[in-house]
């Protein structure tokens, strides 16, 4: 089963699976989204960044039919999700943010009470339940009390559930929140594994997660989607800038340093990040595919200038995450 | 509907997971079993005495009023202790587990969740309602002749008024943030609603008919007397229909956190 998807998919590769359009979501005077649009396609894996209170977890309960927006539109493979919520749903598995669940089930009765309820047909819902049981690593605990499973175990039966019934597109919402380490790791890796076959997206406010598991990054903050691409797209330069750094050993010789900088053509944001006993350092931002490292370093060595350092940085994801909400937010706050 | 199957069986199975469906069933059998004994036994003592003194003073007053009348009668009132207990669960338990968001995500209607909610309810109620046929049969069982008609009736208003009264538990769970506010808030309505009756006994004029009309004690007081009033039946299911209503609204509106 999981070779005929695999092949369904790649024929599908560049169809669009989810299509969400100018989406606002107001909560009295909150506006949790404020016209978002974007688009996922089939076997994509996306991965929703933002800040806690950015407006993920109300963007997935949209898309989940959880409540309809306020305006705007969506549709799912094709079909617009809340002319018809019961069909949509139907191609959709959501794994909640927090989630308990009835502490007095036992894993498989309740996976099978999910399978009832997403209607999977009585002959198949088998052979189906016992296959998300060894996938998720359950096929040891299937007997046991929910209430008694370690939270690690009880996030693999709420990513059971949302398996159930086969939906070709899958939502997570922080499925790693208050896991720990070793149990994060394996919850990633059985994520990476179910995105092979599937539509999948998930949201996190942890950034490697981001760069390990996703495709594809939609930066959230403060309901609207301030940038979106590839984690490569992005690390590649925030519009297309990329940062240097220039040390120097001689404190005296600074104002020199500074007015050569200065007089480069290109660069932009001199100034002093450092400075320590006879050491300064230097930062300049310089557009993408312009490198002025061996300009700096020949100038440097004609004006007798002891140089002792000289690279460039790429702005890492980190960076341009915080970059982008800190500059966001202060431009939402001077308005 | 097959979801709210699915639904109501799940729920009338955890009822049983727990020790509150176990422990309603017993005390309320105790508690009803109880009562029967003493209006048998007091029964036999007047009837007793009426045989012994001037004869005819007892006649009106058949066994399956006297016995069967105050039974259906007093044990309404156990539901007012009874119905909190068994409603709490269905919505705020569900909260609580945050599965609620999980059943909303699910293909389904919102009505097909009330629904389920208030079907394992019922379910469960009729469960516990069954062995009272057991205490009819076994008075039966006794040698005394019965009248099966007010029976049916008394069983019947005892129903509708448990449904009644499940239908707003409903409600009120749908709308608390935990169980225990949900109980207490349902014993709280349902305590009011029994008031009612007395309210309507001191009134006076088109206040005591109207007070008269809304209590649920009332239009249950002629299913114990035998009595089938349409009117009765209308006014349960209006009092289902409407509340399971506001359960829908409530629900709809999605207004929380989690
Ligand atoms: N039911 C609600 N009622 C009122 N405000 C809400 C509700 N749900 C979310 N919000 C607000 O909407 C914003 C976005 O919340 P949320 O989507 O949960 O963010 P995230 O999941 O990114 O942390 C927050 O400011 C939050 O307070
Ligand atoms: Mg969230």
């Amino acid at each position: 089963m999981q070779v005929e998807r695999s092949a369904l998919l790649q024929d599908r590769k560049n169809e669009v699976m989810i299509s969400v359009q100018n989406v606002s979501k107001h909560f009295g005077q909150i506006k949790a989204l404020d016209q978002i649009s974007f688009e996922v396609k089939c076997g994509e894996i996306l991965g929703f960044l933002g800040p806690n209170g950015a407006g993920k977890t109300t963007a997935m309960r949209i898309l989940t039919g959880f409540f309809p927006p306020t305006s705007g539109k969506v549709w799912i493979d094709g079909r617009e999700f809340f002319k018809d919520p019961r069909q949509a749903k139907r191609t959709i598995g959501y794994l909640p943010e927090t989630l308990n669940l009835y502490p007095d089930m036992r894993v498989r009765e309740f996976l099978k009470f999910v399978a009832e309820l997403r209607q999977v047909a009585g002959k198949k819902r088998r052979s189906h339940l016992d296959e998300i049981l060894s996938r998720c690593g359950l096929w040891n605990v299937k007997h046991r009390l929910i209430g008694f499973l370690s939270k690690g175990y009880r996030q693999r039966v709420g990513l059971a559930q949302a398996l159930i019934g086969d939906p070709s597109v899958v939502i997570l919402d922080e499925p790693t929140s208050g896991l720990d380490p070793k149990q994060i790791i394996e919850i990633r890796s059985l994520i990476r594994e179910l995105g092979r076959e599937r539509t999948l997206i998930l949201s996190t406010h942890i950034l490697p997660e981001v760069s390990m598991v996703c495709d594809r990054v939609l930066i959230i903050n403060q309901g609207k989607v301030v940038a979106s691409g590839t984690v490569d797209e992005l690390e590649a330069g925030l519009k297309e800038q990329h940062q240097i750094y220039v040390a120097i050993g001689d404190i005296g010789k600074k104002e020199d340093a500074l007015n050569l900088l200065h007089s480069l053509e290109g660069a932009e944001q001199i100034c002093i990040t450092d400075e320590k006993a006879q050491e300064v350092g230097f930062s300049l931002i310089v557009p993408k595919g312009l490198d002025l490292r061996p300009i700096i370093s020949r100038l440097f060595v004609e004006h007798q200038i002891p140089l002792l350092e000289i690279r460039s940085a790429r702005l890492s994801l980190e960076e341009i995450f915080m970059k982008i909400v800190v500059d966001e937010t202060r431009s939402g706050a001077a308005l | 509907m097959k979801n709210s199957w699915v639904l109501a069986w799940k729920d009338l199975t955890s009822y049983f997971r727990s020790w509150t469906g176990v422990l309603a069933c017993f005390f309320f059998l105790v508690i009803a079993g109880v009562f029967l004994s003493l209006l048998v036994i007091s029964f036999a003592h007047l009837s007793m005495e009426a045989s012994r003194g001037p004869a005819d003073s007892f006649q009106g007053l058949g066994l399956t009023r006297f016995v069967f009348g105050s039974f259906f009668l007093n044990i309404g009132t156990i539901l007012i202790f009874l119905v909190p207990i068994l409603s709490m669960r269905a919505f705020a338990e569900e909260r609580r587990h945050q599965t609620l968001e999980l059943l909303f995500t699910y293909p389904f209607s919102d009505f097909e969740i009330v629904w389920g909610k208030y079907l394992g309810m019922i379910f469960f109620f009729q469960i516990l309602t069954l062995p009272i046929l057991f205490f009819v049969w076994f008075v039966h069982g006794l040698g005394l002749t019965l009248d099966w008609g007010p029976i049916a009736f008394g069983f019947l208003g005892f129903w509708l008024l448990g449904c009644a009264y499940l239908s707003l538990g409903l409600f009120i769970s749908s709308i608390s943030e935990n169980q225990v506010i949900s109980a207490i808030v349902t014993f709280g309505c349902l305590l009011i609603f029994w008031i009612l009756e007395w309210v309507a006994g001191v009134a006076d004029g088109s206040w005591a008919h109207f007070f008269a009309a809304l209590s649920p004690i009332r239009h249950y007081r002629d299913f114990t007397f035998g009595i089938f009033d349409m009117s009765d039946f209308v006014y349960f299911c209006f009092f289902n229909l409407y509340f399971l209503f506001l359960t829908l609204r409530a629900i709809e509106t999605r207004n929380w956190k989690g």
